[in-house]
């Protein structure tokens, strides 16, 4: 029988940063894509410089932070060393700062950058992959974990030998290998982790009981096939196989959106709170991704890759990640300050520990915001844009304030 | 002989609130059985909403204390199966009006 201790789960203090810190690069983030041409090729260096100072600074950071409480969830056994979260933010942190502004402004540093969070990235993986070593029931799951953090390895290898070849000039085709390092991270490592975890949360959350799970053994495999397919096909510069193995990761995503139906179908709750909605959101903009990128397939045009890419991230990442702070935070709040209180006093409710007002307005600016600048993308509007990008913006305020407001509940219970 | 009755026992554990739903153990229809010997020694018999539950441990905790404090308890265990897997059919009709109440999205 398999139950986390308070012994598994990491303290609060330890991982709260990861929060903090991510919505402050959220929030910036957002800021900054008001000096952003979207009529930039995608290899443009501020498009790059931004990207990183996103993945790294926001997605990376939130998932790490998150990943650190529902590792022992996903797999059933405690961290092999979760201290070792300790070191990992701030390594990360000051890698991605010094990597996104190195791209736009100093190509030098990028190699200290880089390596910086390379370090960050390789303990997070030691402790994972040893936390791995103790699992007794390996199930699809767990084994799709492993190969994502393998797949994450080789990206962030990948990504610290380009910065080499951007930063001191050794003879890497950055070209040849910017789509490996995309295809890695993005859909090896981030897309593979979410799809694992969401066959958690999604569930637990929603109370879905009893559904097929043959959809999502499908999405892993596939995923996998084609991240390595496509690895393969760019080291032999076989063009034709990146499409194919681009093709098959689209397949993967299909049945990973089959399944989220499936799951949704099969839910008990039904209410549309903040996390109900950013989910639905998210997977709507998942599916417009995917219509997207196969179109790019056949319609070689920039502005459908950039389109797919930013539904993808801003859409799709995004309101993924958002969405679930609403419920981890409350979580790890509750646990630390009112757990002790139980049957000695009335504690809160996890919904009421979030501020749903605001919540709701970062849902709706960032919802809007996210699909007027989608459409200045695909449009080619640098005007609708910004438009869109304004609203991002409120909506980031929002959400860095609700991020505050909920780590702080209950403070006065310390 | 004890004096216990099963329904005591569910009544003490109905003071144990889910934090993210908001209902009690029993009306979520988690508690399946309570054996109660003639020494008093009370096995309580269920299971969690999900299996991966990350409050696993402290909900059994909660339970245990809350039938410890029956006066005449002996010694107190809490069992936490898998068979039959919870569904939301074996909730009170009130959580599942107000699981599924609202309208639904899509």
């Amino acid at each position: 029988m398999f139950s986390i201790s308070k012994d598994y789960a990491p303290p609060f203090e330890m991982i709260a940063p990861f929060f903090k810190i991510g919505a402050f690069f959220y929030l910036t983030g957002v800021i900054f894509l008001l000096f952003l041409d979207p009529g930039s090729s995608y290899s443009d260096m501020n498009i790059i410089g931004w990207t990183h100072w996103f993945l790294l600074g926001f997605i990376m950071m939130i998932i790490f932070g998150a990943m650190a409480q529902l590792v022992p969830v996903v797999v059933e056994v405690g961290h092999f060393s979760v201290d070792l979260y300790l070191v990992i933010w701030p390594l990360l942190m000051a890698g991605t700062v010094i990597m996104g502004t190195g791209f736009i402004f100093l190509p030098a540093a990028l190699p200290y950058g880089g390596l910086l969070v390379l370090t960050a990235m390789i303990i997070f993986l030691y402790d994972t992959s040893m936390t791995l070593r103790r699992v007794e029931h390996i199930s699809l799951t767990v084994k799709t974990v492993a190969v994502a953090n393998l797949f994450l390895l080789s990206g962030i290898v990948t990504g610290f030998v380009m910065s080499l070849a951007i930063g001191e000039g050794i003879g890497v085709d950055v070209n040849k290998w910017l789509g490996v390092h995309a295809v890695l991270v993005l859909g090896g490592y981030v897309t593979l982790t979410i799809m694992g975890l969401s066959l958690i949360l999604l569930p637990m959350f929603g109370l879905s009981h009893g559904f097929d799970e043959t959809p999502i053994n499908r999405a892993f495999k596939l995923m996998i096939a084609g991240v390595l397919g496509y690895f393969f096909s760019s080291l032999f510069g076989i063009g034709w196989g990146n499409i194919l193995f681009l093709l098959v990761m689209f397949a993967s995503v299909s049945f990973y959106l089959q399944q989220i139906i499936i799951i949704y179908k099969t839910r008990a709750r039904k209410e549309n709170d903040i996390w109900a909605k950013s989910m639905f959101f998210g997977y709507g903009s998942l599916s417009f991704a995917l219509i997207l990128g196969i179109l790019w397939l056949f319609i070689d045009a920039q502005k459908l890759l950039l389109g797919s890419a930013w539904f993808l991230v801003m859409g799709f990442f995004t309101f993924l990640i958002n969405g679930h702070l609403y419920k981890i935070i409350p979580f790890l709040v509750w646990f630390k300050r009112y757990s002790p209180l139980v049957g000695k006093e009335r504690v809160p409710m996890l919904h009421e520990m979030y501020p749903k007002r605001e919540a709701e307005y970062e849902f709706i600016f960032s919802a809007a915001g996210v699909a007027i600048a989608g459409m200045g993308i695909l449009f080619g509007s640098a005007t609708l844009f910004k438009a869109g990008v304004s609203f991002l913006i409120i909506g980031a305020g929002f959400m860095f304030y609700s991020v505050a407001w909920m780590i702080n509940y209950g403070k006065n219970k310390e | 002989m004890c004096n216990i009755t099963k329904e005591q026992v569910y009544e003490a554990i109905s003071t144990v609130i889910d934090p993210e739903v908001g209902f009690n153990l029993v009306e979520m229809g988690l508690i399946y059985d309570a054996i109660i010997e003639e020494s008093c020694n009370i096995r309580v018999v269920m299971t969690l909403s999900t299996r991966g539950c990350p409050l696993h441990q402290m909900i059994t905790q909660w339970v245990r204390e809350a039938v410890e404090r029956l006066e005449g308890v002996g010694v107190v265990e809490v069992d936490v199966v898998w068979e039959p897997a919870w569904n939301i059919s074996m909730a009170d009709d009130n959580v599942k009006a107000a699981l599924g109440g609202g309208a639904a999205m899509w």
